[in-house]
């Protein structure tokens, strides 16, 4: 499932000649990260109304530990028909886990690890 | 006053002499010449001399009386969050060795007192947000300090006889780019050479030359396309999407100045571009210097030959593991260097291929890598969907990144291999050309077993050059820890399930094992106090390839934790 690609995924122009067709960033997430941790601090979570492409954020980082995009077990546990709460989730997502999963606190606003929460909740199993 | 004969206080003098020059001898500084000697008392650098053999010459413990092995200390680092993955060093009867989030201690080789330890204060926040994090690989010694990397992007510099910093060097903008050092750094000749982490994220991929008595930075190479020739294989500009790095430690060559250093694969892991991956996806080209070995000029960073053993990797196969084995065969000085892909490189001292040998059985990623030229000949380039056939091996790789054991005696290269495959589905991505969430993979996937059954992990003994294979034996899980052999003609192999195991290096024959409590991903050493031999080896599970163990096969691995670990070391009794 692919949630709506909204203003948090933006295209940006780095190069104004051969990068411009392939440039997309996570501008909030940069601005979130670029600064350390006390200007991550001070500039707090990308726009409420921001979306986040959750199915490309499996891809490219969380599917490492959560095997198949969340549907299998893997260094992390399987996300598909979890038993756990939507609170327990915002908060493990939020905070982490030491030693065995990052915390996107500072990374993602509430709306987005809502839209997070609701990807997993829509995992089916796959098809393919 | 009685006057004291004139011989007497001669001979006192010289008796005082004496002592003193042992004294001094005994505290000569740790300095390239005695890391290229290697006493075998000692174990001087992560690979245990420059040339890389984890071979100590020690026979004190040999095939007759390895069965009298016990535990003759142990010691607990203390938040050991993914286990302990550090390869110890040794000096002089003091050990030097580190644990998660840089923990750094000196003990008493003989008896494990703390002489001292140093807890370096990092930006915890920063941690918590990484995923490839806190272990850390070991330290460097030489020029009177333990240089130690850390998770924030520094390098420390403390004082090996008191553990108090010399030096704290900021290296790497962690807080904006997420990686640090996990790395081991190494010594020679009044540098510190340490590498990125780097395959995973949008940098650059950084090693670094740091002078040993100030900290100062004396030069950085980007392993991703520092140089115009480099940047015309990164098609669309996109070595902006970064990797490389150098994570794990190289080695040096005394005779030519020569840092030789293993770089990572590029960002994102897996390509959609097709078998056209010279034009299309999502980094045209061959990806300079990304999976290949380097040399590097120790004063001045400045690249002097390369290899680049994975044009184009897409199946994150990186060249920054492993060890670099310098031997002598038929008048030939060679380098033998294997990568994750399970495919083991030979090479002059300039890295012109001699060989290519591989030590997998299960291998579909390239038909084959040409010994002679190093083509990957009938290589698997996806496009975005679904892989039908399983890629083989899984990417934690053929091999670990933990390093195989060269024996000068047998004249054999003792190798762990990895039999695991995965499924996979690759995405076509945009480019993730600033840091964000985390990574940059590229694919969803799965660990599966390979077509030939199950999954399993094996321990060759070969010829370092040709390949050929004198003996095997298996287990039911990959082994991830390092592998050492001894002048006692022994090898030893710490398991994943926790048992340290010795055999005979010339059969393969088991003759001792020991259960450590845990499981073993990390080093294991050999060194001599006051003429007795200890070996020295970490215990503690978890990270990016053993955290797949428990929901991979269960059993003892679902009750292990991953937030512990121990120095265990054994001698005779």
């Amino acid at each position: 499932m692919k949630l709506t690609r909204g203003a948090f995924l933006m295209r940006r122009n780095l190069q104004p000649l051969a990068f411009r067709a392939v440039s997309s960033v996570l501008l909030a997430l940069t601005l979130c990260l670029a600064g350390g941790r006390e200007a991550a601090a001070q500039q707090s979570a990308p726009p409420a109304d921001a979306q986040l492409d959750v199915q490309a954020l499996f891809t490219s980082t969380c599917g490492w530990c959560h095997s198949d995009g969340g549907r299998a077990a893997g260094k992390g546990p399987q996300l598909m028909n979890s038993a756990r709460t939507d609170d327990f989730m915002r908060n493990r997502i939020k905070t982490g886990k030491e030693g065995a999963m990052p915390a996107f606190g500072e990374t993602f606003n509430d709306a987005q690890i809502d839209s997070i929460v609701k990807y997993i909740r829509s995992l089916k199993p796959d098809q393919g | 006053m009685k006057r004291v004969p004139r011989n007497l206080a001669r001979s006192v003098a010289l008796a005082i002499g004496a002592t003193l020059a042992a004294s001094q001898a005994f505290a000569q500084p740790v300095d390239t010449a005695r890391i290229q000697a290697g006493d075998a008392n000692d174990w001087l650098t992560y690979h245990g001399t420059y040339r890389s053999y984890h071979y100590s010459p020690l026979d004190q413990i040999n095939t007759n009386n390895v069965s009298n092995l016990s535990v003759a200390w142990i010691h607990i680092p203390g938040r050991s969050t993914r286990g302990l993955q550090s390869m110890p060093l040794v000096a002089d009867g003091v050990l030097y060795y580190t644990g998660s989030y840089s923990r750094t201690f000196a003990l008493n080789g003989a008896t494990g007192e703390v002489i001292w330890s140093y807890i370096p204060e990092l930006d915890e926040a920063l941690i918590s947000r990484q995923t490839h994090s806190p272990y850390n690989r070991g330290v460097a010694i030489g020029d009177g300090k333990v240089y130690v990397g850390t998770m924030d992007g520094r390098l420390i510099a403390l004082d090996m006889k008191t553990g108090k910093p010399a030096w704290d060097t900021k290296l790497i903008d962690s807080e904006k780019l997420t990686v640090g050092f996990t790395g081991a750094p190494l010594y020679a000749k009044g540098t510190v050479v340490i590498g990125s982490q780097g395959g995973e994220w949008p940098g650059r991929g950084p090693i670094f030359g740091v002078d040993a008595a100030t900290g100062a930075k004396k030069w950085q190479f980007d392993t991703v396309a520092p140089n115009e020739e480099a940047q015309k294989t990164w098609g669309n500009d996109s070595w902006r999407t970064g990797g490389g790095g150098g994570w794990m430690p190289g080695t040096y060559d005394a005779e030519t100045n020569t840092i030789w250093w293993g770089t990572a694969n590029p960002a994102p892991l897996y390509d959609w571009s097709g078998t056209d991956y010279k034009t299309q996806g999502a980094r045209p080209g061959d990806n300079l210097y990304t999976s290949s070995v380097i040399g590097l000029d120790l004063d001045t960073g400045k690249l002097k030959f390369y290899h680049q053993e994975l044009p184009h990797d897409a199946w994150d196969f990186d060249s920054a593991v492993g060890e670099f084995v310098m031997l002598d065969r038929d008048g030939q000085k060679l380098v033998v260097h294997p990568n994750k892909s399970g495919y083991i490189f030979v090479y002059d001292r300039s890295a012109g291929l001699k060989n290519v040998w591989r030590i997998t059985q299960n291998s579909n990623f390239v038909k084959d890598i040409d010994p002679k030229t190093g083509e990957l000949i009938g290589r698997r380039d996806f496009s975005a969907g679904k892989v039908a056939e399983p890629l083989c091996p899984h990417i934690s790789g053929g091999v670990s990144f933990n390093a195989g054991s060269y024996n000068p005696k047998t004249g054999l290269y003792y190798k762990l291999g990895q039999e695991w495959c995965m499924t996979l589905t690759v995405a076509k991505t945009t480019p993730i050309t600033a840091p964000q969430a985390q990574l940059n993979i590229g694919a969803d996937f799965k660990i599966a077993p390979p077509p030939s059954g199950e999954i399993y992990g094996h321990l060759d003994a070969r010829d370092p050059v040709t390949g050929a294979k004198k003996w095997e034996v298996r287990f039911p899980e990959p082994p991830l820890a390092s592998v050492l052999s001894t002048g006692g003609n022994l090898v030893f192999v710490p398991d994943s399930r926790g048992t340290i195991h010795a055999y005979n290096a010339e059969t393969g024959a088991e003759l001792w094992n020991h259960a450590d409590g845990t499981g073993h991903q990390g080093g294991i050493v050999s060194y001599a106090v006051n003429g007795k031999q200890y070996i020295a080896v970490t215990a503690g599970f978890g990270g990016m390839a053993s955290d797949d163990y428990a929901p991979t096969f269960g059993g003892v691995y679902k009750s292990m934790p991953r937030d512990d670990g121990a120095l265990i070391v054994y001698s005779l009794k």
